[in-house]
């Protein structure tokens, strides 16, 4: 707890002076761009404790992410490149580093291309952003619609795409179009495994096809931004329940996302839906139905040259079967927010967030930040939080 | 009568020359080995968005500069963003995997020695900056008449054309100097019997002088009735 305190205050104190630059080299001939970041958080919380972190006493610092990757051109039309990601975040990632995308792009016009390997997913506003801390003005994305430790749902796909921008005329924009398919696989500390795990289970696997498009319109209204996401998935579940090894397998699983922006100078109003249905089970026999929906509304404004201030309000909910029986505080969460972000140099930022939360979802279903698992004695309605953040990137 | 109509066509080829150039504070530059004289606003955009990487065939490298007078110019006429959103665009595409950071100098004279000696290579500095080792390019945009008119000739309309009712409309690319002066004349479109003589006309026209080197697309009428 105190390390991950002293490591905020060593990035916010430290790093924040130095003078990042992204660094180059030649590799054959080719330049080779190296960029990076990291960032470290501290939670508190009220009450239940959050992100299967141990928030509600003094609070965790166990909220730490880095990543780093090199690109290059290799033809004029061909480029190639590799992320690598580690966190910790509470019981989630451990610190195992992960390979966040590797790829290669080949670009025929500006509305075609194709890219292969494994792929950031293109969905809603920031699907494929969601970790990079230091290009959102808030801590912690809209959980409805960005659930961090569930973040392995969505995030990346072993696979190809299709994409490109066509621009139509002055008069009606430009449309962009991203299409995809590929292998799902869930991280051993991801979320969901985390679930399983604290469950009595051992995890095993969970992933499989997934496929599905990306839509959006910059439309002739300069700054507004709308578009249409849609994934599929056939997934399986693969667990050991004591001596035996239980799979269940998707007969149906989408998500839908609807989403708009816009900005206008220093002020940016974000707006997003999204539908997620699963429905796992043993031969054809229903054993976990999911149908979640979040949506929010966020705004951001520039009051001075490094300083952010924004809000949002997020609200997911669960139509669970039997969501009639459900006591109060489960099923949802409305969260109300606020957030002052300051950049003190380029190439780093510090964020104090605060989190005035209703409700913390289904922890045994559908986590979405609550689990059973870090709130032994039960959960109470409300959470308020305080999230702290700095980072640095080059 | 007659003057109206005078008045009327005047108003007419105002409009009609009045179209599309405009001048900025910076100009662009590019390496030698980019085949182009001119670049539209559209093009140049897209180039620095990294939606397309390639002028006439010719794949291009965009060069920008941290920040100065140039930089700001830039940002505000050709991509209508901040310093601060632009660098959030990169960033997005270079930690997705999704593009490259475009290489970064401090200068006008650091912009111009790479471009200079980058093949491919595409940048913009300031009016005054010296530009020697690369090429400039004009920019067309379709923003409106910001290269006034001064001096027009007339087109010669052969009589025996004219008495055959042979008309119609010569469209023309005008490469416009700093200076004002007409530098050469490309055809676009339109009726090639009429050509010569337009771009003959043409190219004894004078513009209002400007910061750099402007292109801009015109119609010729040719009107048997006139």
């Amino acid at each position: 707890m105190y390390r991950g305190v002293l490591g905020l205050i060593f990035v916010s104190l430290c790093l924040c002076q130095a003078p990042m630059q992204a660094q180059d080299f030649t590799l054959f001939d080719r330049d080779v761009q190296i960029h990076g970041f990291a960032s470290q958080g501290f939670v508190h919380t009220s009450d239940n404790n959050w992100l299967t972190m141990n928030t509600s006493g003094f609070g965790s610092g166990e909220f730490t992410d880095f990543g780093a990757n090199a690109s290059t051109q290799i033809t004029d039309k061909l480029r190639i490149g590799a992320q690598l990601y580690d966190r910790n975040l509470g019981g989630l990632g451990r610190w195992h580093p992960t390979l966040d995308w590797a790829l290669a792009t080949y670009k025929f016009t500006p509305w075609f291309g194709i890219r292969g390997g494994k792929v950031k997913t293109v969905m809603g506003l920031y699907n494929d952003t969601q970790d990079l801390d230091f290009l959102h003005t808030f801590a912690l994305l809209p959980q409805s619609v960005y659930p961090t430790d569930l973040r392995d749902v969505t995030l990346a796909h072993t696979g190809g795409d299709i994409f490109g921008d066509v621009p139509m005329s002055k008069r009606f924009g430009t449309l962009s179009y991203t299409a995809y398919a590929g292998h799902r696989s869930d991280s051993p500390y991801s979320g969901f495994a985390y679930l399983v795990n604290n469950d009595g289970a051992v995890f095993k696997s969970f992933g499989g096809l997934q496929y599905g498009g990306d839509l959006r319109w910059a439309t002739p209204l300069k700054g507004l931004l709308v578009g249409v996401s849609r994934m599929n998935e056939d997934l399986t579940l693969d667990f050991l329940n004591g001596a035996t090894d239980v799979r269940l397998n998707s007969t149906s699983d989408w998500t839908n996302q609807y989403y708009g922006q816009y900005s206008r100078k220093k002020l940016v109003v974000d707006a997003e839906y999204r539908r997620y249905w699963t429905d796992l089970g043993i031969q054809g026999v229903p054993m976990i139905q999911e149908d979640v929906r979040g949506w929010y509304v966020a705004g951001s404004f520039q009051i001075a040259k490094h300083v952010q201030v924004g809000s949002y309000f997020s609200h997911y909910w669960l139509n669970y079967p039997i969501s009639g029986l459900l006591s109060s505080g489960t099923g949802h969460d409305y969260d109300k927010v606020i957030t002052v972000r300051v950049d003190p140099t380029r190439f780093a930022c510090i964020k104090l967030e605060g989190h005035f939360m209703d409700g913390y979802g289904l922890p045994d279903q559908y986590p979405n930040g609550f689990y059973t698992a870090n709130n032994p004695q039960g959960f109470k309605p409300n959470t308020n939080a305080l999230v702290i953040k700095a980072g640095v990137h080059f | 009568m007659k003057h109206l109509k005078a008045f009327l066509v005047g108003a007419g080829w105002t409009i009609l020359v009045g179209a599309s150039a405009f001048a900025s504070e910076v100009k662009i530059i590019a390496n030698p080995s980019v085949k182009a004289d001119s670049i539209s606003a559209h093009e140049l955009k897209s180039l620095y968005l990294e939606e397309k990487n390639s002028l006439n065939g010719t794949h291009v490298e965009p060069v920008i500069e941290r920040r100065g007078p140039a930089h700001e110019a830039f940002l505000r006429d050709y991509l209508g963003q901040t310093d601060d959103e632009l660098q959030r665009y990169y960033q997005t595409l270079v930690f997705t995997g999704k593009g490259l950071m475009p290489k970064t100098v401090s200068s006008d004279a650091d912009v111009v020695a790479y471009v200079a000696k980058t093949r491919g290579a595409i940048g913009y500095v300031g009016v005054s900056a010296s530009v020697e080792g690369v090429r400039t390019l004009a920019v067309a945009d379709s923003r409106g008449g910001e290269r006034q008119l001064i001096t027009r000739v007339e087109p010669e309309y052969p009589d025996d054309l004219q008495k055959r009712s042979i008309g119609g409309t010569v469209r023309l690319k005008v490469f416009i100097a700093a200076n004002g002066g007409v530098e050469h004349v490309d055809l676009i479109g339109g009726n090639p019997i009429l050509a010569e003589s337009a771009a003959a006309a043409v190219q004894k026209w004078k513009y209002a002088a400007a910061n750099s080197k402007t292109t801009m697309e015109i119609s010729v009428p040719f009107d048997p009735k006139r």
